[in-house]
């Protein structure tokens, strides 16, 4: 059983259901989807005692405002959107209290978990929402998010004070250099490239979102490289035929025809999608 | 078979140098084989047009690049293994799209022969991508082999039957698309509702890897 546990009063610049992510789509067509910052959206569910796979709400920047329809447990980590709530430990909503994200001062995603788990309709295996590919839609104003009518009263008396530990709580605004591994492409690129690659500071666009984050700076200087479309992986570093790279994100296309110059550590495309535009990043290659 | 690591928990196999009949089989051979016998730690494989991935799950399978060499040597031998093919799938398609007359005149050909050889070959699904369930179809009658638009159009509506480059698919929801539309078909590619809630997963995706496929007229 549900019980209804938010309304949506404004999505804000963007607001969607997500969990770990679809595994197994891949060769379907389908991208894995999934929380954008995998290490906030884990800590939002772990405060709470969720289980990892619960889904959470992903909003984008700043904007969204919700109405709880009952007192519950809640938790807010990811981007510093100002919220009308402490971030990164455990909050209490009471009925009829108004949470807000008004401003944006650093990262890209919020995510707000709440006791029991929101429900998403599960979509070959995942509540993940994946707009674009037609598996869910976004959140509009008017909509109510729900959660188990069985979440009441299995938290224990001392969640109040859970809080994450500040180690795990990161400033957006200082990405350490994030690691890559050789793509399969690596050795289609030459020496100067690939180090032009890893001493330069790269500039997030503003044109990224969760399908790609595009890179700013001097553009690699490789020929057209030209391969039979292969799969893509997310957090794969695509050089297209300007030279500047893309980052596959986790509803970026499943096959592609760029070359590869390298994949992030998973951990890090966590770090990355937190990225502002503007930001400068740096890479690391892992041996 | 060549092999490359795709970062730490994947590899990357090239089965075929290039794209066409020979290695269609040997890409439905590999799969059938991995179906049956998948290997320790599998969490997913996606096969492409000449190269497979497999993803590997780093608690069973830490460093798969270990067993790298053994799998390429298992699919080299699964891939010479004929496999039956599929019955052909008809889809039926209304040759209506806002970009037909302009192909047709690009490719010196008059509409109706575009069509007629558009109609004509039996096709592989080479590949599930760009959107989910969405076909490369091949092999396209060279003669209509055309280059995607300069620009996408923002939005292409789903059923779309489209040609890019040497390949022909249907867009499967409504989406932006570079693809020359030249014809909509009524049948719903992908439909998230085929299927739920208690049916299989697959049943929302009508066509399937290695799947094959016939347009015929829209009545």
């Amino acid at each position: 059983m549900h019980e209804a546990v938010f309304e949506i009063l404004d999505p804000g610049l963007g607001a969607t259901v997500q969990d770990r992510g679809r595994i197994g789509w891949r060769r379907f067509g389908v991208p894995p989807s999934g929380a954008m910052d995998d290490h906030a959206a884990e800590w939002a569910n772990r405060l709470l005692d969720n289980p990892a796979v619960t889904p959470v709400v992903e909003f984008l920047l700043q904007g969204a405002k919700l109405r709880a329809l009952r007192a519950t447990w809640i938790a807010v980590t990811g981007a510093d959107a100002k919220a009308n709530v402490p971030a990164w430990r455990v909050a209490r909503a009471e009925k009829g209290d108004v949470i807000q994200f008004p401003k944006n001062r650093s990262g890209v995603w919020v995510y707000l978990a709440v006791e029991g788990g929101f429900f998403g309709e599960t979509l070959l295996g995942s509540a993940s929402v994946y707009p674009r590919g037609g598996l869910g839609r976004a959140l509009a104003k008017g909509d109510i998010l729900s959660h188990p009518a069985s979440a009441h009263f299995q938290l224990p008396a001392g969640v109040a004070g859970r809080a994450v530990d500040r180690h795990e709580v990161r400033n957006y605004d200082a990405a350490p250099p994030l690691r890559v591994f050789r793509g399969p492409q690596w050795d289609f690129f030459s020496d100067s490239d690939r180090e032009f690659f890893f001493d330069q500071e790269w500039t997030v666009s503003s044109q990224s979102d969760r399908v790609g984050y595009r890179l700013e700076g001097n553009p690699l200087r490789m020929g057209t490289i030209q391969i039979v479309s292969e799969p893509v992986l997310v957090g794969s570093v695509q050089i297209p035929t300007n030279g500047l790279p893309i980052v596959t994100m986790r509803d970026g296309p499943t096959v592609g025809g760029y070359p590869k110059l390298g994949i992030l550590d998973a951990g890090d495309v966590s770090w990355l999608a937190q990225c502002r535009p503007g930001l400068r990043v740096r890479f690391q290659l892992v041996s | 078979m060549n092999w490359t690591r795709y970062g730490p928990r994947a590899l990357l196999f090239q089965f075929a140098d290039r794209v066409g009949n020979e290695a269609f089989a040997r890409c439905r051979a590999i799969v059938a084989d991995l179906e049956r016998h998948p290997p320790p730690g599998l969490v997913e494989f996606v096969p492409a047009s000449t190269t497979i991935l497999l993803e590997f799950d780093a608690a069973v399978e830490p460093d798969p690049a270990r067993a790298a060499d053994e799998l390429a040597a298992r699919m080299d031998k699964a891939a010479v293994h004929t496999v039956p093919p599929k019955p052909v799938t008809e889809i039926p398609v209304r040759y209506d799209g806002e970009d037909l007359p302009a192909l047709a005149r690009a490719r010196r050909l008059s509409v109706d022969e575009v069509c007629e050889r558009h109609r004509a070959p039996i096709y592989k699904v080479y590949l599930l991508g760009f959107s989910p369930g969405f076909p490369y179809l091949g092999d396209l009658d060279p003669a209509l082999h055309t280059p995607r638009l300069a620009s996408p159009r923002p939005t292409v509506r789903a059923g779309s039957v489209a040609i890019g480059g040497e390949h022909t698919g249907i867009y499967t929801v409504d989406s932006p698309g570079g693809w020359n539309i030249i014809g909509h078909t009524p049948l719903r590619i992908f439909d998230p509702t085929r299927g739920a809630p208690n049916g299989p997963d697959e049943a929302m995706f009508l066509l399937k890897p290695g799947d094959r496929v016939k347009f015929i007229p829209a009545t």
